[in-house]
């Protein structure tokens, strides 16, 4: 496809159908455990309210768990409690401690450009497609990338 | 002046680094690195001046992002989740670290504006140094550690709460007024950006520039009522706070505000440090010191252990409230800057609270530790 045409063109039009069941998902509690053997495999993973449920509230990703794993260093001036979450030290205990809580998204109606822009201006590489504060799927590099290949 | 600037830089970040590895806080480093600039090291031997209308106006800028970045960082949502504990841990905390500072004053024959002066420099503990030791002892995940976190989040927005509403000059009904208007304003435009938090457009950086003139703006309406500048700022960070931007604009301005503003603000209190005002200060040390840390002590002891928590391990809470650091020297300044001390007294109270940095950063993970260590046999895990 012709990158022109996939910027105009709505996120719900290159959505995949069936991305919706792939979706790395995880409920705000999770034990951390989980939260590492889904990042095994993924580059992210999505946090829900409830398990079984697509209400939004977060996103680990794959640099936040690298901060973690990673020897833990305070920065010059400490405020807040979100330096002292650390694995080693055992404060990052479930999803929630870790998670991004304000998240960037994207609509179904979105045109893929814009979105695409938005990634570029936050710094981000993916991002959650929502309707109704419900995760329905999600706009990541690689995929981008698939569609303009022609292997999706 | 450039030449003075980037020599303190890097002089800030070669003795800021030497402090890390000594395990001191490295804004200790950076004031040192000040006092080697200032009139009685460098000024001596290459006659340079460090302290000037820029160097002061680069101060007062690292001081208003220093405070926007700590409204960023605690967040509206964590002042929220701040349970009972918290809460009854914190009141007890400011009020009596407060009273004691107050106390110290008035025993030093000060009147009443100079002695709550005092008063609010001794409020806002930073943790750093306590997170640091906590983590070296293997004792963040406890409940001491717990509880430690959740109140520093409190206290600095209850430490500001104080200054607001202490420092404002004038008649008492039109002061709480001015305060009034300023949190009113506060509510209102958090409620707003509630609204408007998912707008999005497409200029590139918009949110940045929007967060950092906010943060300016905001400080000058504070001004303007008759509160302190750091005021604006930091309750402009609770704000921006709200935002899906929030890490971004916390990057960004840890990165301007980490290399460059407030680096230079520690350093130009270093330069700002008057070694002829030590010896005049006997009486105010040794009462302003002891004071500052025991009504930390006993302040939050009393909070935790009236939230449950067995004898010694309130204790520790205490012991790791002691901390006083970057919001403390910024209250300082901002108190000199509005003339409430007079021109010695101000180099005293100054010296008095670098002092303060000091001792209470270097015996913090001291007592913490020997309290720590000898109630480790009933510790929870």
């Amino acid at each position: 496809m012709n990158l022109k045409e996939l910027h105009e063109k709505k996120i719900k039009d290159i959505l995949d159908k069936k991305q919706v069941w792939n979706l790395p998902l995880v409920e705000k509690d999770a034990n951390i455990q989980e939260v590492l053997s889904i990042l095994t495999t993924r580059d992210h993973v999505w946090v829900v309210e409830e398990k079984g449920k697509r209400k939004i509230c977060g996103v680990i990703t794959e640099s936040d768990i690298l901060r973690l794993i990673a020897p833990h260093r305070l920065p010059k001036y400490v405020f807040g409690k979100r330096y002292s979450v650390s694995l080693h030290h055992g404060t990052a205990r479930k999803a929630c401690d870790v998670m991004h809580k304000q998240i960037i998204t994207c609509s179904p109606e979105d045109k893929v450009g814009e979105a695409l822009l938005r990634m570029v201006n936050a710094g981000l590489r993916r991002l959650p497609v929502v309707e109704n504060d419900e995760i329905v799927g999600e706009i990541t590099t690689h995929y981008i990338i698939q569609i303009l290949l022609g292997k999706r | 002046m450039l030449l003075e600037i980037g020599v303190a830089l890097i002089l800030a970040k070669i003795i800021g680094y030497a402090f890390e590895k000594i395990k001191q806080p490295a804004v200790l480093g950076e004031i040192i690195a000040g006092i080697v600039l200032g009139p009685f090291i460098a000024g001596r031997i290459f006659g340079i001046k460090y302290i000037s209308a820029e160097t002061e106006g680069i101060a007062q800028l690292g001081i208003i992002i220093l405070l926007f970045m700590s409204g960023l960082e605690i967040g509206v949502e964590e002042i929220k989740a701040v349970g009972k504990n918290g809460l009854i841990t914190s009141l007890f905390d400011v009020s009596i670290a407060f009273l004691f500072g107050y106390i110290a004053g008035n025993t030093l024959g000060y009147d009443m504006r100079t002695s709550i002066a005092i008063g609010n420099i001794m409020v806002a503990t930073s943790v750093g140094i306590t997170v640091k030791t906590l983590m070296e002892m293997k004792a963040l995940h406890t409940k001491v550690g717990e509880l430690i976190l959740t109140v520093a989040v409190l206290d600095d927005v209850l430490g500001i709460v104080i200054l607001s509403i202490t420092l404002g000059k004038g008649q008492p009904l039109m002061i709480l007024l001015k305060v009034f208007i300023f949190f009113f304003s506060f509510v209102l435009i958090l409620l707003l950006m509630g609204k408007i938090k998912n707008i999005k457009f497409h200029i590139p950086r918009l949110m940045l520039t929007l967060s950092l003139a906010f943060a300016l703006i905001f400080s000058a309406f504070a001004k303007r009522l008759g509160l302190a500048a750091v005021t604006g700022s930091f309750f402009a960070g609770l704000l921006f706070s709200v935002f899906p931007q929030r890490r971004r604009i916390i990057e960004f301005t840890r990165g301007i505000g980490e290399i460059f503003f407030i680096p230079l603000f520690f350093v130009w209190v270093g330069a700002s440090f008057d070694f002829y005002a030590l010896k005049d200060m006997g009486m105010l040390v040794l009462l302003f010191v002891p004071m500052a840390l025991i009504g930390k002590v006993i302040g939050c002891s009393l909070g935790a252990k009236i939230s449950k928590f067995k004898t010694r391990d309130a204790l520790a809470v205490g012991i790791g409230m002691m901390p006083r650091m970057e919001v403390a020297l910024v209250v300082v300044t901002t108190e000199i800057s509005m003339g409430i001390f007079s021109d010695a007294l101000a180099h005293q109270i100054l010296a008095a609270t670098i002092l303060l940095v000091i001792i209470s950063s270097i015996l913090t993970p001291i007592l913490l530790k020997i309290v720590k260590e000898k109630a480790s046999t009933s510790q929870e895990g």
